[in-house]
């Protein structure tokens, strides 16, 4: 079998890796935005809590909490599909490391935005979206695109809850064909080619979003 | 129009504030008539930013009262939207928008909080951009303007709310030299139309010029009121001569 015949084995499997990234998409970016605010905006005790709901899905081991919501789930009579558990608990993983850049990015803003908002009537939810939102997204932004990349690359721990993605396929490749440093060499290569493409549209955007808006530092 | 306003534009009464323990307003009395000019001035510290900042309720004061037109400020959101709206100010740092052009920085509270017409917003703050004298800078952001033209964005964008009272708060501190007598001349234009102002300032030149009366805080106390020639020739009390001889 050449690389390339491995690799095409390999990509049939991908339709899978995209579900869950996207699956996984749906789940990681509200949990970013709304825990991220949710910290920013709280204090005291709700903060506790909401900090608490970010750190359990950020501090835990992505396979622990995946072969617990699997496995041990059903026991309590919840039957949650293997697509189910890995989109969202490499969701919410990757949010909760989202949540931390959105809280970041809104703290890092001159508290006087907000201050100018008040001054000119705005309430606060308007400031958020309208002038803190929109300014901390040039901040996210780098961020962001590296936690894509990273939930395309946690993906491959679906493999291990019956789903047939590319890493499930390489595994069973190189149990059938035996030649595990070629199979995975090929399987190594196809993320790579995944998660490349991310990089540079990634530096794109960034460029694009800080074009033309220095902010006014010249006082 | 202005016989319409109620003849006192801002009252203070015994309004104290504090900081945790720490007591950064005691006592303030103070009543500014429609069209008056105040500028406020004191050691840092003293409290004359807090003062002005609890009087569209960036701060809250915890005893007296505060009334700002009709309305009595309170934790009410609605009584204190009513004042905001009514009130400009213009912050030491200008806070302008940077991810805004300059005219949409002057629109984006028309729009939203005047419910105006985007074509009704950007003509009115091309108006005050004109006013302020940067019509042509409308499409740059604020990044790439200079102190001074960003503090003149400020105040137009302020004047695009038609507000009724201007606070500043040391508009011209974090300026370069070179420039804060364009930014106090657009004040000094503003006050000739009549507008009421409040001006944390040490400008002495804009207080002789433009002022009504130059109040002196210290130590969240106002220690001293007076006409402004007399203020700064004869002042009365022993912390604004103090004061006085350490700024001239």
């Amino acid at each position: 079998m050449s690389l390339f015949d491995i690799m095409a084995s390999i990509l049939v499997g991908i339709n899978v890796t995209m579900k869950v990234t996207l699956y996984g998409m749906l789940y990681a970016v509200p949990f970013a935005f709304v825990f991220g605010v949710a910290q920013h905006f709280t204090n005291g005790i709700p903060r506790l809590i909401v900090t608490s709901i970010i750190e359990f899905w950020r501090s835990s081991p992505v396979i622990i909490l995946i072969y617990g919501f699997y496995f041990s789930l059903p026991g309590l009579g919840i039957n949650l599909s293997a697509m189910t558990v890995g989109a969202m608990v490499l969701g919410l993983n990757i949010g909760g490391y989202g949540s931390q850049a959105v809280r970041a990015a809104l703290q890092a803003l001159d508290p006087g935005q907000v201050e100018a908002g008040y001054a000119l009537g705005f309430r606060r939810l308007r400031i958020l979206y309208l002038i803190e939102l929109p300014q901390a997204l040039a901040a996210m932004t780098p961020t962001f695109i590296n936690q894509f990349i990273q939930l395309v690359k946690g993906t491959s721990l679906v493999s291990l809850v019956t789903l047939a993605d590319m890493t499930f396929l390489a595994k069973a490749l190189s149990q059938i064909h035996y030649a595990p440093a070629k199979i995975y060499t090929a399987l190594l290569i196809v993320y790579f080619l995944m998660c490349y493409p991310a990089t540079i549209v990634g530096r794109m955007i960034e460029r694009r979003v800080s074009r033309g808006r220095e902010v006014s530092h010249d006082l | 129009m202005q016989s319409a306003l109620p003849p006192i534009a801002v009252a203070l009464s015994n309004v104290s504030k504090w900081y945790g323990k720490f007591q950064v307003l005691t006592d303030i009395n103070l009543t500014v008539k429609r069209g008056e000019k105040i500028v406020i001035c004191g050691p840092s510290g003293s409290g004359k930013s807090t003062m002005i900042r609890c009087i569209n309720r960036l701060e809250g004061h915890q005893r007296g009262k505060i009334v700002v037109g009709d309305t009595e400020l309170t934790n009410d959101l609605k009584k204190v939207d009513e004042v905001r709206r009514d009130v400009g100010m213009v912050f030491q740092h200008f806070n302008l928008f940077p991810h805004l052009t300059i005219l949409q920085n002057c629109t984006l509270a028309p729009i939203w909080v005047r419910k105006m017409s985007r074509r009704d917003a950007e003509e009115v703050a091309m108006d005050y951009l004109q006013r302020v004298k940067i019509p042509e800078q409308a499409h740059k952001y604020p990044g790439q303007l200079s102190g001074g033209q960003q503090q003149r964005v400020a105040i137009a964008r302020s004047l695009c709310m038609n507000p009724k009272i201007m606070l500043f708060d040391e508009p011209t501190s974090a300026l370069d030299p070179e420039m804060v007598k364009e930014v106090l001349d657009t004040m000094v234009s503003l006050a000739s139309d009549g507008m009421t102002m409040l001006c944390v300032t040490h400008e002495m030149g804009f207080a002789r010029e433009v002022a009504d009366r130059v109040i002196f805080m210290d130590a969240g106390q106002i220690v001293e009121t007076n006409a402004p020639e007399a203020f700064f020739s004869t002042p009365q009390h022993p912390r604004s001569k103090l004061f006085l001889s350490q700024i001239l």
